[in-house]
This record gives structure tokens, C-alpha cells and sequence, in this order.
């Protein structure tokens, strides 16, 4: 049975357009032009237990919404989520018991004392046993590396070693679910590798259902064998990366370089429409192909065969520019 | 309950976070101290001046002015982020985290931060309390009154100064039990039904007045604008303090009915002041604490439904 089911789920903020400039201001005081935006608009998904859903979507897509709805901290206009067992803005209390939530771009933790300090309150808001705590406190030490930041202010820790902080706080009370906002935000390569170690295991150990946001699409590649796509409150798509790859047009390239100058006549290659060629320069030339349609080793060695070339690069398409391209359109294209 | 037994550790917790910045935990309680000692003075010279106040004779006023600051001073302990609740919660986004965690969260706002220093306040208020009981009555030698004074502010400098531990709380409450034994056995006219009354008034009125603010607080859940009325209500406390019934018509109603802060100061001692020509308002007392917090908690459950959150 699904652990998070969320169906039909809506969410309408009543904002008010501000006029500028100070006389701009005064009329503020007086008149408020209400304007009412769907954030998230008749949204439906299901997510089973022990699965690591990537949920993507440009700035202001609604990703933050929808997990502020299945957190419990926003109340859903219409529509109705279900998670773990409760109704998470209603059952807040025993449904937060459940859930570990990380904000990216916020932390939990008390930003002017050690960090130790911030886990022993969460152990008693949590009620976590002391045999609990230690053992979860082992367990992200031997991939987080904790214990030397233990006993630092929040405020002295770098980002990424705040997010691991984070992170750790997030699990401390071993939750069902977690969700996570954008967790390697700002972050170097060195610190997303660890964060994206940590989440493997913790999924892959503990059985820890994990939906996260992002705007880094290695992390989906690397975490996520599926993939939810919203864009301006609907959802897009809903499926795995694979099946992304397939339902969007995927054109790859290859460039080649040639030995000497010239002009290249692409028609004694023999791939007719299939592949479409252009001469870039005098010596580099481009061809751009379906890999549904064309195999990609045999253009190339058509390529190497017939043709004096020094060089060969392919390009596949990327799923940061599949998404690129459904931020620009806004809808999905069937295949 | 469980609320209960974790609010120790939001409190260490607090004590932490101010032993961080030594320097301006010092100041602060430094200013405080200051902010007491210039209203009393105030007080002072008034009735250096007039003999009575309407009908309001010095230690009478002694006495509301100190029981008042009981309250306000327990209640200043607590309000810290409830008077800063729309900016640093709603507009800066924290409320957040306060809703993803299993503990109310009107709890984790109100314990989140302490204005520790107010505890002097509360105490002030005690002591003079204790004095004008004690003066009403009884004649005091210069040296009981001496010891009267000693003892809570000793402890209270040990809260204050020397170690910043919760345990010298309870120090400082052995220091108020001895005081209250020592007035007993002095023969005090303090029947312990005097006492509990007395405990019962402090409770109402810090309600009273977490109640008062905590609605305020709630509307920064429906105007994201920075709403200034917490500080100009802020400032009616000090009507309270003194009888209602040297003001005028309008404001002793506003006092009593609308933002009833005489309920949390004056309406209360008039029992320990023997005036019963007020005995009706105060056995009201606890029905208007009562009243004001279930408007409160039901104003703010519906502020929290309407939760909007900040972006990103």
C-alpha cells in the first residue's frame, strides 16, 4: 500500500500586489489588491514505502508548497494527502513524530550553541531512548564524520558541514519518511557526494522513504529512480528517469573533426533523413541523430569509415536539458 | 504533561544560547534592574508630594504596583517572542519549524526564548509585596525588614549573577519559603488560604497577560505587514497599576473589559487590601484569565490553519 498518497491536492494564496515608491506605500495602507495564485493545482501522486522520489521543478514551480502540504505545515485548499497513516496538517502531533524534514536553505539546529546541545533537545522532543541516540549517532558518524563537529556553535560550522549537522538532526528520531528541500544547495562536489552517500544508505539500510527537491539534476541521477516533474503548479510527469529519457524527443550529436580541410559529401554515408548533417567549419562537421532510430555505433563507424577524421565526440541529450526544455514549453510533448 | 517536563530543557537551552554573549546578558539585566528601581523612585517622589491618591494611601499603591510586577515580571519572562513573533516567525519564516515538530506550537514559541532577566522584576515585586503586608499590619524593626529584603535578593543575585544554573531557582524559591515561614511564625495576619489566593491571583495574571499578547501575536498570521500594536498595549500595563478608579469612566471600562489588565493587577489585590467594596471583581478574576485563554488558544488554532508560510 502506498505510504503517501496525494490526490487532487490544490493550494491558493491570497496575495497582495504592493504599489511602489513611498506614495505608493500610503496607498497600501489603505487599499489591498488581493490576488489569488495556485501555487499547486489538482495534484495527484502516490508514493510507496522505501522509495526515493525526486521531486524537480523551476523556482516557483511549487515544489516547496507541496512539501510544506505533506509535511503538515501548510493546510491544503482542496484535495486531500494521507501519509504514513495520518492526515499530516490535522494529525500534526503524532504525524511529525514519523517525519524527518530537512530545509535546505534553513536550519533546525540552535545557531549560537555546540551542536551536541541542539541533539539532546530534539532526543527529548522525540522521547528518543539514550541506547537509540547512540546507536543513530554511530551510524551518521560513519558516513556524515559528525563527531568532530559536535561540539562547534551551528553559526562556526561551514554550509556543508551545517547540512550534515542537518541532516543527522533530521534522522536523529529515525522517521518513516523524509523529506528534504533542496539539501545540496550551494554545496561543493565533495560535500553533495557525502550527502548523497548518506541518503543511499539510509534508504537502502533503514528503509527510509525519501521525496526530495532539487535543483542539481545529478542528484535525481544519482538517488532517484523516479522522477516527479511540476511546472507552474500542475505536474508534468510522473515516472521513471528512463521513461523521461524515452517520452521526450532525444536527439544526440556527434561532432568530428576531419584530417584536412574540405567539403564533405554527407549523402555517401547513406543514412538519408535520418541523420542530420551540417558542415560547421572547414574541418568540423555535425551530425544530429534519434538514438531510437539510429544506432549510435554505427553512425560512427560509417563516420570513421568513409570519411578522414582525426576526432569524434558524441553528445547525448542530458536530463538537465529534457527538463530545460519542459520548463520552456511548460507542457508535455507526447513521443 | 510531557509539555511540562520538556520545558526544563527549552529553558537550559535558552540559558545556553545567553551564556553564549556574556557581555550583553549583563547589560541587559543591568538595565533592567534600572528600569525597576526608576519606577519605584517615581512612585516615591509622587507621594512625596501628595499625602493620598484618591483615597489611596502610599503603601497601598506600594502594594498593587508590587503585585503587579509579580506578574509582569514572570510574564516578561515569557513573552520575549511573543512581542517579536511576526518578525522573527511569520515574516523570517521559523514558524516552520515549529509546526514540524510533535510539541504545541504555541509551547515552542513562548519557550523558545526567555527574557531572563525579568525574573528581577518578578522579584522586586515580591520583596515590596511582602513589605507593605507586612507594613499594613505589624510594626517592622529596621532589622526584620532587613532580613525580609536580604534574603529573596540574595538568591535572586545567585540566579542572576553568579552561576545562571536553573538550580539556584530553586534556591531562590527556598529563599521565598523562608520568608514566608519567617512571616509566619513572626505572627503575620497570612492565613494559608491568604496564600494560596495569593498564588492563584499571580497565576491569573500572568495569564492574563500571555493571553492579552498572544492574540496580538496572531495577527501577524493574517497581515504579513509588520503590525506595531504589541508595544502602545504593552505600555497600558502601567495603567493597571495603579486603582482603576482614579481614571476616568472610558478608561476604567477599557481596563476592566476590553484589554482587562486590571483584572491581572489592581481587581486582585484589593482582596489582600481589605477594600471589599471591589470583592465582586475579584472573585471574577479567574473567570477572565479563563476566558481570555480559550479566546487565545482558539484564535490562535485558527491563525495557524491559515498558516502561510514564506517562499522557497
Amino acid at each position: 500500500m502506498a505510504l503517501i498518497e496525494v490526490s487532487k491536492v490544490s493550494k491558493r494564496f491570497k496575495t497582495y500586489d504592493r504599489k511602489e515608491g513611498v506614495w505608493g506605500g500610503i496607498q497600501n495602507l489603505f487599499r489591498r489588491n488581493p490576488r489569488e495564485v495556485r501555487a499547486v493545482d489538482d495534484v495527484s501522486f502516490t508514493v510507496d514505502a522505501g522509495e526515493m522520489v525526486g521531486y524537480i521543478g523551476a523556482n516557483g514551480a511549487g515544489k516547496s508548497t507541496t512539501i510544506k502540504m505533506l509535511t503538515g505545515i501548510l493546510v491544503p485548499s482542496s484535495g486531500s494527502i494521507r501519509a504514513n497513516g495520518y492526515v499530516p496538517y490535522r494529525d500534526r502531533h503524532q504525524y511529525t513524530r514519523g517525519i524527518g524534514v530537512v530545509f535546505g536553505q534553513r536550519t533546525q539546529l540552535w545557531w549560537d550553541i555546540a551542536v551536541v546541545e541542539s541533539f539532546q533537545l530534539l532526543k527529548r522532543i522525540y522521547d528518543v531512548s539514550d541506547r537509540d541516540f547512540e546507536e543513530q549517532l554511530e551510524i551518521f558518524d560513519a558516513v556524515l564524520n559528525l563527531k568532530p563537529l559536535l561540539y562547534t556553535p551551528v553559526r562556526k560550522l561551514s554550509l556543508g558541514e551545517r547540512m550534515r549537522c542537518d541532516l543527522a538532526a533530521a534522522f536523529l528520531h529515525r522517521p518513516r519518511i523524509v523529506f528534504l528541500d533542496e539539501p545540496t544547495i550551494g554545496l561543493d562536489v565533495v560535500a553533495k557526494e557525502n550527502i548523497r552517500q548518506f541518503l543511499k544508505r539510509i534508504n537502502a539500510e533503514l528503509q527510509v522513504t525519501v521525496v526530495l527537491t532539487t535543483h542539481d539534476l545529478s542528484d535525481i541521477e544519482e538517488l532517484c529512480r523516479r522522477v516527479l516533474i511540476i511546472d507552474r503548479g500542475h505536474l508534468l510527469f510522473d515516472g521513471s528517469l528512463e521513461g523521461l529519457r524515452e517520452r521526450f524527443e532525444c536527439k544526440s550529436q556527434i561532432v568530428f573533426e576531419l584530417r584536412e580541410p574540405g567539403q564533405v559529401d554527407f549523402g555517401r554515408l547513406g543514412f538519408n533523413s535520418s541523420v542530420e548533417f551540417q558542415q560547421l567549419d572547414a574541418l568540423r562537421c555535425q551530425a544530429v541523430f534519434d538514438k531510437k532510430q539510429v544506432a549510435s555505433a554505427e553512425l560512427i563507424k560509417s563516420i570513421v569509415n568513409s570519411l578522414a577524421v582525426r576526432d569524434v565526440t558524441l553528445d547525448d541529450t542530458t536530463i538537465e536539458e529534457i527538463v530545460r526544455e519542459i520548463y520552456s514549453r511548460g507542457e508535455v510533448v507526447p513521443s | 504533561m510531557r509539555h511540562l517536563s520538556i520545558l526544563g530543557y527549552y529553558f537550559a537551552q535558552y540559558i545556553k544560547v545567553r551564556l553564549a554573549y556574556p557581555g550583553d546578558f549583563l547589560i541587559s539585566v543591568f538595565t533592567s534592574l534600572a528600569g525597576t528601581v526608576a519606577s519605584f523612585g517615581f512612585l516615591y517622589i509622587l507621594f512625596h508630594r501628595v499625602s493620598s491618591l484618591q483615597g489611596w494611601a502610599f503603601e497601598e499603591l506600594l502594594f498593587i504596583y508590587g503585585f503587579n510586577l509579580v506578574c509582569l515580571g514572570l510574564f516578561n519572562v515569557l513573552s520575549m517572542n511573543l512581542y517579536e513573533f511576526g518578525e522573527r516567525y511569520i515574516m523570517e519564516g521559523r514558524f516552520d519549524q515549529i509546526m514540524l515538530r510533535p510539541l504545541h506550537s504555541l509551547f515552542q514559541v513562548i519557550f523558545e526564548a526567555f527574557r531572563i532577566e525579568s525574573f528581577q522584576e518578578f522579584a522586586t515585586g515580591l520583596v515590596v509585596v511582602v513589605y507593605v503586608w507586612h507594613k499594613l499590619d505589624l510594626p517592622l524593626t529596621p532589622l526584620d525588614l532587613v532580613l525580609f529584603l536580604l534574603r529573596p535578593l540574595h538568591s535572586l543575585f545567585q540566579v542572576i549573577f553568579e552561576a545562571f544554573r536553573i538550580e539556584s531557582f530553586q534556591e531562590f524559591a527556598t529563599g521565598l519559603v523562608v520568608v514566608v515561614y519567617v512571616w509566619h511564625k513572626l505572627d503575620l495576619p497570612l492565613t494559608p488560604l491568604d496564600l494560596v489566593l495569593f498564588l492563584l491571583m499571580t497565576a491569573c495574571g500572568v495569564t492574563i497577560y500571555l493571553s492579552v499578547f498572544v492574540m496580538l501575536s496572531t495577527l501577524s498570521f493574517w497581515f504579513e505587514d509588520r503590525v506595531g500594536v504589541s508595544p502602545p498595549v504593552y505600555n497600558m500595563i502601567a495603567f493597571g497599576r495603579y486603582p482603576v478608579t482614579i481614571y476616568n469612566v472610558f478608561i476604567q471600562f477599557l481596563l476592566s473589559w476590553i484589554i482587562p489588565f486590571a483584572f491581572a493587577s489592581f481587581y486582585p489585590t484589593t482582596y489582600f487590601l481589605q477594600r471589599h467594596e471591589f470583592s465582586s471583581f475579584f472573585a471574577l478574576v479567574p473567570l477572565v484569565a479563563a476566558t481570555f485563554v480559550l479566546l487565545a488558544l482558539l484564535l490562535w488554532s485558527r491563525g495557524v490553519r491559515g498558516y502561510q508560510s514564506t517562499g522557497s
